[in-house]
């Protein structure tokens, strides 16, 4: 008998933490605001051209976004290519570090994007496709999913995807928000060397292109330091690094510039200080070299024992 | 990974003294440049230290993706296409990243939860629901 009573009350009781849990949760979905400066000067639509849609086989949706991003920026890889460069198979996944890093393999620079719905539409409306990570379930259950933002309506308040088996399926902003937040709205844009994200930090620009370096060559990313001190002309170590990659490419001349310009822009900046001495050494600008690299010598730093020894060098002749 | 890292450790210590040992020593006679991403993780405190954890992380992950069922042709480059900060993360955390699969594999209970959050529009796991 009493148990009778008591489960309708029990059933009840749940249903109740139930409906405020999801209450709750619809407290936290809203409609993604965009700033007032982004909305006013972004298009009311856009849609970026000429993006191939590669339906995702079994879990691989990693793959498939890369080669669309890939294949619409010209470079020629088939899916099947991808798959052993970026799939994991014990994880029947795979994660953000490897998608920057096949991304880097095929001669392109991986920008993440910083988190906002903004930068978003903005690098869409630029012409660039955008991979998104969203989590389609909730975070209790996890449904890790990469997609191919191609274009948005902000009439409409719909944003279209080429996602897992179909293309161009149209996601409304604030459904698409509760799924990608759930990522920290990670996202990110793949670049020919010498295209930046019109948003992209000075440091971010930076590190990207410094790890693209790493793996590619300074001819491959000359353009894209180029395009950094264009873009942050007060930048010491873009020039530092410019001159390291004109330098790498034979072009002694554009390095001492450079260099030049790094010292101009941080005067403190020993490192480049160091490299200009060096590279005017190799000039035969002995004069030249020996005024560089008493300064780099004088500065106190990682570089300062560096800096001695090639004066000494300097110095006793060689 | 415990017993890769008590062994390597050591050693990776004794080559980078050695190599900056012999660098001050015996300067060579054409003088190299300092490369940007030299420069950049110098700019970082610690900036040996880090070295010597990038190496081993490097290490790490390419055993871990080997375990993961990695093809072992692929590994080598998987892994030098990663930057520093990258081989880090894989190292410490290879586990916890999500991965992004596109599939959900789920209880009963679980369908019906989500099947209420995808008509509430939080979540996106049915086609129908839209």
């Amino acid at each position: 008998m009493q148990g009778r009573i008591d489960r309708p009350l029990r059933n009840a009781r749940l249903a109740g933490v139930l409906l405020l849990g999801l209450l709750l949760l619809t407290g936290c979905a809203a409609t993604p605001r965009l700033a007032e400066s982004t909305a006013q000067t972004l298009p009311r639509q856009a849609w970026v051209e000429d993006v191939p849609f590669h339906a995702q086989r079994e879990y691989q949706c990693g793959p498939a976004a890369l080669a669309m991003v890939l294949n619409h920026d010209g470079v020629d890889v088939p899916m099947e290519t991808l798959i052993p460069q970026v799939f994991i198979p014990g994880r029947e996944g795979s994660v953000q570090p490897e998608m920057l890093a096949t991304v880097r393999r095929h001669g392109r620079i991986p920008f993440v994007l910083n988190d906002s719905f903004d930068t978003l539409l903005t690098e869409i409306a630029a012409g660039h496709p955008v991979i998104v990570l969203q989590n389609l379930s909730l975070p209790a259950w996890p449904m890790w999913h990469y997609a191919v933002a191609i274009g948005y309506d902000l009439d409409a308040r719909e944003l279209t995807l080429h996602s897992g088996e179909e293309a161009e399926r149209i996601e409304s902003f604030r459904r698409f928000d509760a799924t990608w937040a759930r990522s920290d709205r990670w996202a990110f844009v793949a670049l020919k060397p010498g295209e930046l994200p019109s948003g992209i930090g000075e440091q971010r620009a930076l590190q990207a292109i410094a790890a693209f370096e790493q793996v590619q060559d300074a001819d491959a990313t000359l353009p894209a330091w180029s395009a950094f001190v264009e873009r942050f002309p007060h930048s010491g170590m873009g020039y530092f690094a410019l001159g390291n990659a004109r330098h790498a490419t034979g072009d002694r001349e554009g390095a001492i510039e450079a260099f030049r310009s790094a010292v101009a822009q941080r005067d403190d900046l020993g490192v480049a200080w160091l490299n200009l001495g060096l590279t005017l050494q190799a000039q035969g600008d002995t004069g030249g070299a020996r005024q560089a690299l008493e300064r780099a010598a004088a500065l106190p730093g990682h570089w300062q024992a560096h800096a001695t020894a090639a004066l000494e060098r300097l110095s006793s002749g060689d | 990974m415990k017993t890769l890292r008590r062994f390597l450790s050591p050693l990776l210590i004794l080559a980078l003294v050695l190599g900056s040992v012999s660098v001050s020593a015996a300067p060579l006679p054409t003088s190299e440049l300092i490369s940007t991403q030299a420069a950049l993780s110098a700019e970082r405190a610690d900036a040996d230290r880090e070295r010597i954890n990038e190496i081993l992380s490097r290490a790490e992950v390419q055993e871990q993706l080997i375990a993961q069922g990695v093809d072992l042709a692929e590994v080598d480059a998987r892994v030098a296409a990663l930057s520093d900060e990258e081989a880090h993360q894989m190292a410490e955390q290879l586990e916890q990243l999500p991965a992004g699969a596109g599939v959900v594999g789920a209880l009963l209970v679980v369908f019906i939860v989500l099947l209420v959050t995808d008509i509430l529009g939080l979540t996106n796991v049915f086609p129908f629901t839209r």
